[in-house]
């Protein structure tokens, strides 16, 4: 079967109509979201109702979840304090346009989507703010999606595709363990896992990989095949739609360039302390 | 006076006269005294010429005639007139002078030309007509501190045209480790260079000292680049807490002294 894996929407409706065309034209069977339906763009209530809408099984973002909860980021949020102020300012503007009925589906969306071996989160299955850099310390990346008892785990929440295999499944552990009143002995034990994989879907509606054009991800369940799609939508009219919302117009500048709005990972060691 | 010399160097915005200049100037055996023609009420050349040579003299044009009255030893005078000031105009009160245009080597024609003892082969910089002149936005930076990934950003920002388009941009700017440092953007040259002044690092409180942020270009958007300024600064609480840090990581990577 495939599937389609849309994220980080961020109230753009322009990329999202044409991220939906062209999952059409793909002939993909099923589409899941990854979540941040709202956040910095201008049509937050538009985007939430067209993803019901059509039905599609969405698990929560990190926007998502600090428009029902309130902000309450760790560090990782915001690179600088520019970035901070800016998404303070975009979250407030979220806030007060949103409509109830929206909040109240968003509050209900589940952190994970399971669908037999995948599992689908927004940032890692420990939170959705934390980043699951390709740079990730190998180890670590191999617990997250040991963690959810998948083979493939989808996310978003870094707005930069890419596939990260992991097929050096092996963990060891060493214990020192007593034995009694004679000292203690080295155990070792080695745990295999098959291969898994990481796969991260991009951002429909706030792209950083240098140009407007929105990403997302076909899998195919049958030849586990990955395709990334990047497809060009009319990005002015989002950038013009910025202008006229009262949004920063800085935000307008950075998504005619592929540069993200404000939130950016840089440090693949750090865990979220959320 | 009498057995000093006077260099005169003009050209293009960006085209390398400070960094011509600052060459001259490193080499010098001899006291030297820097001037700067630009008509703003804040440069950041001055400044950096005056953080990278601390012997060096600094003088406003506006104070020139004084300034030479009172040279009292051989003094090599470098006089940086400004790229939007006409140098016919140019008034030394008739003291004789060696002049130095810095041009971009395509450039075969021009006033600088005309006017010039000597042509010296500077930055490939674009040459305005005079209807086209790019404005000029100075803010005074004195006593702020950046946060210095927010000064990345703005850095791009700016030069990547978010406010206007930029030709030029310099800056001195302090950082929160009490380090200064110097940014020089050309329109057309590779990326933004970096250098690093030898001043002391400033740790007790918002430092005492210039720094300053000059761009040069077209539709500049003054009021908004000065807020996205301000956003990226630090508060007082904020450079206090840095300013513990680095002081107490720099007493303790102090060698402890043998017993």
């Amino acid at each position: 079967m495939k599937i389609a894996v849309i994220s980080c929407i961020h109230g753009n409706t322009e990329a999202l109509d044409a991220v939906l065309s062209d999952i059409d034209a793909q002939n993909a069977e099923k589409i899941y979201c990854l979540g941040d339906l709202v956040g910095y763009g201008p049509h937050p209530n538009e985007v939430v109702n067209r993803i019901r809408s059509l039905d599609i099984p969405t698990c929560q973002g990190c926007w998502d979840e600090d428009i029902v909860d309130g902000l309450n980021a760790c560090d990782c949020s915001y690179p600088s304090q520019l970035a901070e102020k800016r998404g303070k300012l975009a979250h407030e503007w979220t806030d007060r346009v949103i409509e109830p009925d929206v909040r109240e589906y968003l509050a209900a969306l589940p952190m994970t989507v399971r669908e037999d071996n995948l599992c689908f989160v927004h940032g890692s299955p420990n939170s959705q703010h934390e980043y699951l850099l390709p740079s990730m310390d190998g180890f670590a990346a191999l617990e997250r999606v040991l963690s959810v008892e998948a083979d493939v785990l989808f996310c978003g929440h870094t707005h930069v595709p890419y596939v990260r295999e992991l097929d050096n499944g092996s963990i060891t552990v060493s214990l020192q363990q007593s034995n009694g009143g004679s000292g203690e002995a080295k155990v070792t034990q080695q745990f295999a896992a098959p291969l898994k994989k990481i796969i991260n879907a991009g951002s429909v509606g706030e792209p950083r990989h240098g140009r407007p054009n929105a990403t997302y991800v076909l899998y195919d369940t049958d030849t586990q095949q990955t395709t990334m799609r990047e497809v060009p939508y009319e990005f002015t009219k989002t950038c013009m739609a910025i202008l006229e919302s009262g949004l920063p117009p800085i935000f307008a500048w950075r998504l005619a360039r592929g540069m993200e709005f404000a939130e950016r990972a840089d440090d693949p060691s750090h865990v979220c302390q959320r | 006076m009498s057995d000093s010399s006077i260099v005169v160097v003009a050209g293009p915005s960006g085209s390398g006269k400070t960094a011509w200049i600052a060459q001259r100037l490193a080499e010098a055996t001899q006291p030297a005294l820097y001037v700067s023609v630009d008509g703003e009420a804040i440069s950041v050349e001055l400044a950096y010429i005056g953080y990278r040579f601390p012997k060096v003299r600094l003088a406003n044009a506006r104070a020139l005639p004084q300034v030479f009255d009172e040279l009292a030893e051989p003094t090599v005078i470098y006089v940086e007139v400004g790229f939007s000031e006409d140098v016919q105009e140019l008034s030394l009160g008739g003291l004789p002078s060696h002049r130095v245009a810095v041009l971009p080597p395509s450039l075969h024609h021009s006033a600088w030309h005309d006017w010039a003892d000597e042509i010296v082969a500077g930055n490939e910089v674009a040459i305005f007509e005079p209807h086209k002149m790019p404005e000029v936005w100075t803010m005074s930076l004195a006593g702020q501190v950046f946060d210095a990934p927010s000064l990345d950003d703005i850095s791009i920002e700016l030069t990547g045209g978010a406010y206007g388009k930029v030709h030029r941009m310099k800056a001195l700017v302090e950082l929160p480790d009490g380090r200064l440092f110097y940014l020089d953007f050309v329109d057309g040259m590779p990326g933004i260079e970096y250098g690093e002044p030898r001043v002391p690092q400033w740790l007790e409180g918002r430092p005492q000292r210039f720094s300053g942020i000059e761009v040069v270009g077209w539709n500049l958007e003054g009021d908004t680049i000065a807020r996205t300024i301000r956003d990226g600064c630090l508060s007082n609480e904020a450079i206090a807490h840095y300013q513990l840090q680095y002081k107490s990581q720099s007493s303790s990577s102090v060698p402890q002294a043998a017993q």
